[in-house]
């Protein structure tokens, strides 16, 4: 083994997903083998959900009108800007509530227009919208982003679903969409309120671009597809198991709810455990849309 | 709304975590994030489009915050130091578990220079070089702050009744 020691610094940067892949990778062999680091590792993580648990509700709140103020004006003068406006996402749990909430009631037919409660949303925030909130600022922010829309190009794509599910510590992977004629183009990582998150990056020929946000929400939400739009942006959400996820574009909703579905069957064969069996019997709709060769050409790496 | 307000509003929120976080009190941390946004507005002229709006922003709060220390250490008559005790230990929020009510006390009871820089970290997910730069500190100060925080917590919490590991792989 040539692997040098690891450190207290290393263990550091591991809790908090500081190590090139390589390293990781030592780091984790010395876990195994050493128990006293290993606690302490768990202890670290552990702080950093106690810590969210403690202040999380603060980004729910709604800020004092010299903060909306202040911030309207900074965003005024800052250069970078370009046409802001006060947007839907100053009250997101209001606009979410207010939204149309669709339930895919047991797998694809059934669905069920919910009215809004639009009154109580905002004391309670649960976590599964600021999961939303998160993945729609997200694609927002990074979808159009030319140069750095993905941190990870998707050209690999088992190299990028592993580290993606490290970073999650649940086994995540970018689904094929080319049935539906987007292409994987990468990933990133990202801070949620709950943990870390991914963000899988689609682009069609048209350049327009999908995103699937994949989050670890708090136990207890159930897998309620709920729809939401504003503009032309829509996003469907969902909980499966203990992960969520969330697919957004600039699509109309019957587009998106049938990549929504395709999603959710690829989903549904590939997590049947323990690996992805090809004698489990997918419905007939999805034997149609069978992955197909992934594109590898064009692709974006942020180390570019 | 533009990439870049989006951008704007996020890490504004984040740094009304990040105030109530360390200093507990929704009014002090108000009032820190107003003073702070207020600053940004007038330096807003200096900031360099693409680069790291956050670090920029977080350092402003920083030194916003030290000169707030720094203004109530020579007025000492206007925040009595049992009253800032007090609010140092409420938990902030009265339905928390005692597992909670632990880790808000443990973070209470860290020095604030260690307090800080895991926040930025544990809580903010800032990266260490992003923390040197906001603190003004070298990063090896970062992480040895961060290593004596993490492990004061940790200890904590261990002899208060041995929290029980939440993750077990």
């Amino acid at each position: 083994m040539v692997a040098r020691p690891v450190d207290d610094r290393d263990l550091h940067a591991y809790v908090d997903g500081c190590l090139d892949p390589q390293r990781r990778i030592e780091v984790e062999a010395c876990l195994a083998e050493d128990p006293a680091s290993a606690e302490r590792v768990n202890a670290y993580r552990s702080q950093i959900d106690q810590l969210h648990e403690l202040f999380d509700d603060v980004l729910g709140e709604n800020a004092t009108p010299v903060m909306d103020d202040l911030q309207n004006r900074l965003s005024g003068r800052m250069a970078g800007n370009d046409n802001y406006r006060r947007g839907w996402l100053r009250s997101p749990f209001a606009r979410m509530a207010a939204a149309v909430v669709l339930l895919l009631a047991g797998g694809t037919g059934g669905w069920v227009l919910r009215d809004p409660e639009p009154t109580t949303v905002e004391q309670q925030q649960p976590p599964l919208q600021s999961f939303a909130q998160e993945a729609v600022q997200a694609h927002t922010f990074y979808a159009s982003d030319n140069r750095f829309a993905v941190e990870m190009g998707g050209e690999d794509r088992g190299a990028l679903d592993s580290w993606l599910s490290e970073r999650l510590g649940r086994r995540i992977f970018g689904p094929d969409l080319s049935s539906a004629g987007f292409r994987l183009i990468g990933g990133r990582s990202l801070p949620t309120a709950t943990g870390a998150g991914a963000q899988y990056m689609y682009e069609n020929d048209g350049k327009r671009r999908l995103t699937l946000f994949v989050g670890t929400p708090k136990a207890g939400q159930e897998a309620a597809f709920s729809f939401v739009q504003k503009g032309d942006v829509s996003m469907f959400y969902w909980v499966e198991g203990s992960i969520a996820y969330a697919l957004i574009g600039r699509l109309d909703r019957d587009q998106l709810m049938n990549i929504t579905q395709t999603v959710y069957r690829e989903l549904k064969i590939r997590n049947v455990p323990p690996a992805p069996p090809p004698a489990a019997p997918p419905p007939p709709e999805a034997a149609k849309q069978a992955p197909a060769a992934q594109p590898v050409g064009d692709i974006k790496r942020k180390d570019m | 709304m533009s990439r870049f307000g989006t951008e704007l509003e996020v890490q504004i929120a984040s740094l009304r975590r990040y105030a109530r976080a360390l200093l507990r009190d929704k009014n002090d941390a108000d009032d820190l994030v107003q003073e702070s946004l207020a600053r940004a507005l007038s330096r807003a002229d200096r900031f360099k489009p693409g680069t790291n709006l956050r670090a920029w922003l977080f350092t402003i709060m920083h030194n916003v915050h030290v000169n707030q220390v720094r203004q109530k250490i020579s007025r000492p008559d206007e925040v009595p130091v049992e009253e800032h005790e007090m609010r140092l230990i409420t938990p902030a929020r009265q339905e928390t578990s005692l597992e909670l009510r632990d880790m808000s006390r443990a973070l209470a009871e860290l020095p604030a220079e260690q307090r800080q820089v895991l926040l930025l970290v544990a809580l903010e997910g800032l990266k260490y070089d992003e923390v040197a730069t906001v603190l003004q500190i070298p990063i090896g100060t970062v992480m040895s702050r961060l290593s004596r925080a993490r492990e004061a917590v940790r200890i904590k919490l261990s002899n208060e009744g041995g929290v029980p590991l939440r993750r077990v792989k």
